[in-house]
């Protein structure tokens, strides 16, 4: 009997100013002078508005409804946590509201929403896993048992530095690459460490996250019976739907109908009798692993490639992970804990997203999320930023 | 498929955009076997064809090209007497059947109204620029705005250079969008050469190509990085923008070209390493492309035609010199930056050939038969 779990991604980055070459070296506070405060402000109020807010109410309305047999799990971002707390702490009050109904889990995560577990050493990446574990026994006294990177960025050497940080649970994309025939349906083990491995399905997830308003889709229109019906078919145990959760009433807006599939899709997913909801850590109590998967290279859920060459996948993107990275080895030497929070606020891999120049001439799902004209602004300007951190340091 | 192209600039004599697109065209048209009679000026240089499609057919004789808005009177006296002349001399030169005449710009206008009136033969007008870009949109001579919108209410079809010029088209001379057809420009790719510490700017010194701009953004540039500034080409502003340089301190970094033959144009693109194109109007600006498909980096005007067109470029608003300096110093600061927009910008530009702009022109020829 397949269980369905839900898990959704909260993520806000911290956009940045627009930054010259002339503003290098100009001496101001660091914080305001490389994010832009009204803008961040604008875009999360207005996301909270339309996405946060009533797809929360939404949801503890139906785990109400439903008796806890609804049962979903979150990751929350630390830069996400920053923005409610500053801006809007009614945000989190709604998700502590979740969290209380006892049908909601946490999944842990880095701080930042970094790409840290790229860097040749793995320190950086443990103080941000670390970071966010505090941030979630802060606001929920409750210690997460199942990880997930940044985008879903996996490998070998990231799922044992996780057994090592004693998560039970790992989450990454159940991409045809490292699983050939096999089906994400199941629990996995990574080849070299004692984890479950839960993998997305990641066809499933993107008919609700990307094709839901896609009228030349066949499935379309998606509704909660037919899309309960499509996973009453599915083989194995589980079927893991992670998506963004901005997906519902921001990348799908309201018009699309989204929150009424929401509305209904618990109830049509009960009538079948062989289905039922878990969050993550029940998946993983739950389910016994079933193979092995092995992946030397970093995979994600990010793009059609489904591996990091969505942020480090030109000579731009890659020139400016390796400055961020140098300065971060300089940084450590200084005692300075504003220059080292700032640091890490533009490890966030959106500012790395936003140079991607992958397919961006057909005007692809890049240029949907990014503040800039094209790549290269991308680039100018965070590049610029990481030059008049550098000068600080020296 | 028989088409009588009536023309003004030609190469090896051109002095603009309207000359690259008709020499591209034509020979593109007749490689894909449509008959081309194009009749031009005599001039100095003798020009023929290689291919039996394509006659090139001269007409009276001129000395005087100034392209569009000489400012001295009596040459623009003289300049729009010759125009005059030719335009009737065309009247009586093209005779036989053709399915359609064609004509650029304003300057055959006059001629392609008249042949139509007289034969009936259908008539394609391509649109390289309007009065209101030649003045800057500062202006606009009501005589030229005249001749140009007769042309556009009696041609057949109208071929825009972007959709910048068809919104202008539309918007200013009151024509049906339905008559107006998108077909942006193209390069014969120039090749790359070794870059130097150059930064370009090429186009005729006059007050649409915003060359103070370009002074303006120098100046800016001079106080960060040690580099070399190159204005290539002539027009009424030179003796302003050298003053403007001088002015400005820095005039020994600055260097006036005057005109340039076609290989030296070609070589100041290929050694430059940014090109920058500040157009306060611009309906397509074909020296981009040429820019780009030597290797340069190119950064144009916002509301130029071809940053609607063509993506691999960094876009600026004219009149926004500090952003434009942001946009120069970071290209000769940041290596890869330099060469992801060098590499990925020869890449987009094999996309922009004569043959894909000639396969649409003979898809409207055909929409009119």
């Amino acid at each position: 009997m397949p269980s369905v779990c839900f898990y959704f991604e909260v993520h806000q980055p911290m956009r940045l100013n627009r930054f010259s070459v002339f503003n290098i070296g100009q001496n101001m506070d660091s914080f305001s002078k490389y994010f832009d405060e009204n803008l961040n402000r604008e875009i999360f109020e207005k996301v909270a508005k339309k996405c946060y807010l009533p797809t929360n109410k939404l949801l503890l309305d139906l785990i109400h409804e439903f008796d806890g047999k609804f049962r979903i799990s979150f990751s929350l971002t630390g830069t996400f946590v920053e923005y409610c707390e500053k801006f809007m702490p009614t945000v989190l009050d709604s998700f502590k509201d979740l969290y209380k109904t006892g049908a909601v889990d946490f999944i842990e995560e880095t701080y930042f929403h970094s790409l840290s577990s790229l860097y040749d050493t793995l320190d950086e990446f443990e103080d941000q896993v670390k970071m966010h574990r505090q941030m979630i026994k802060r606001l929920f006294n409750y210690q997460p048992k199942v990880f997930r990177n940044t985008e879903a960025i996996y490998d070998n050497r990231i799922a044992k530095k996780i057994e090592e940080l004693g998560y039970k649970g790992i989450i990454t994309e159940g991409s045809d690459r490292i699983l050939g025939w096999r089906s994400p349906n199941f629990i996995y083990k990574p080849v070299n460490a004692n984890l479950k491995v839960l993998l997305r399905n990641y066809k499933l997830s993107d008919d609700v996250g990307f094709r839901f308003s896609a009228r030349d889709w066949p499935g379309f229109p998606l509704t909660a019976d037919k899309y309960a019906h499509w996973m009453s078919h599915c083989e194995g145990n589980l079927v893991n739907l992670f998506m963004d959760y901005e997906t519902f009433g921001e990348h799908q807006w309201t018009e699309t109908g989204i929150f009424n599939f929401i509305r209904h899709l618990p109830g049509q997913v009960l009538k079948h009798n062989h289905l039922d909801f878990v969050t993550v850590s029940e998946a993983i109590e739950r389910y016994d692993v079933v193979g092995d998967i092995d992946v030397p290279w970093a995979i994600s859920w990010a793009d059609e490639d489904r591996d990091v060459s969505t942020w480090l996948g030109n000579d731009m993107q890659i020139a400016c992970f390796n400055e961020l990275r140098d300065i971060g080895r300089k940084l450590k030497q200084h005692k300075d804990k504003e220059l080292l929070h700032t640091w890490r606020l533009l490890q966030t891999s959106d500012h790395l997203y936003y140079v991607s120049t992958k397919g961006f001439e057909d005007g692809n799902v890049h240029a949907y999320f990014s503040p800039y004209d094209v790549p290269y602004d991308g680039f100018i300007n965070y590049m610029n930023i990481l030059q008049d951190l550098k000068q600080r340091l020296d | 498929m028989k088409v009588a192209m009536l023309g003004w600039e030609y190469p090896p004599f051109k002095v603009g955009g309207l000359g690259t697109h008709c020499f591209g065209l034509t020979r593109s048209l007749a490689d894909k076997n449509v008959k081309v009679d194009f009749f031009m000026p005599k001039t100095k240089h003798s020009v023929s064809s290689e291919n039996k499609n394509l006659v090139i057919k001269e007409v009276g004789e001129t000395e005087i090209f100034p392209y569009d808005r000489p400012e001295d009177k009596e040459l623009a006296g003289k300049f729009f007497e010759a125009v005059y002349r030719y335009n009737e001399l065309l009247v009586s030169k093209v005779k036989g059947k053709y399915d359609a005449v064609h004509c650029h710009d304003w300057l055959t206008m006059k001629a392609g109204v008249k042949i139509k009136e007289k034969t009936g033969t259908p008539l394609v007008l391509t649109v390289h620029s309007t009065e209101y870009d030649r003045s800057g949109w500062i202006y606009p001579n009501q005589w030229f705005i005249d001749i140009e919108r007769e042309g556009m209410e009696k041609a057949d079809k109208i071929i825009a250079v972007s959709h910048f010029t068809k919104r202008v088209i539309v918007e200013k001379y009151g024509i049906d969008p339905n008559k107006v057809s998108v077909v942006h420009n193209a390069v014969y790719p120039i090749g790359e050469g070794k870059k130097t510490n150059v930064v370009l700017f090429l186009g005729r010194l006059t007050i649409q190509k915003g060359p103070e701009f370009f002074l303006k953004t120098a100046k800016k540039v001079l106080e960060y990085e040690d580099t070399r500034f190159v204005v290539a080409g002539i027009g009424d502003m030179l003796p302003k923008l050298i003053s403007q340089a001088v002015d400005l301190g820095i005039a020994n970094h600055i260097i006036f070209t005057g005109k340039l033959t076609e290989e030296e144009v070609r070589h100041i693109y290929q050694i430059s390493s940014v090109y920058v194109m500040p157009s306060v109007s611009e309906p397509f600006g074909i020296t981009a492309l040429e820019a780009i498909s030597a290797g340069t980096p190119t950064i144009v005007s916002k509301t130029a035609g071809v940053s609607e067109a063509f993506k691999n470029c960094l876009r600026v608003d004219f009149w926004d010199t500090d952003e434009m300096a942001n946009k120069i110093i970071s290209l000769l600061r940041y290596d890869p930056l330099h060469n992801m927009l060098s590499k990925e910008g020869k890449r987009e530009i094999e996309l922009f050939t004569w043959d894909r702009v000639a396969e649409k022109t003979i898809d409207i020829y055909r929409g009119i038969l």
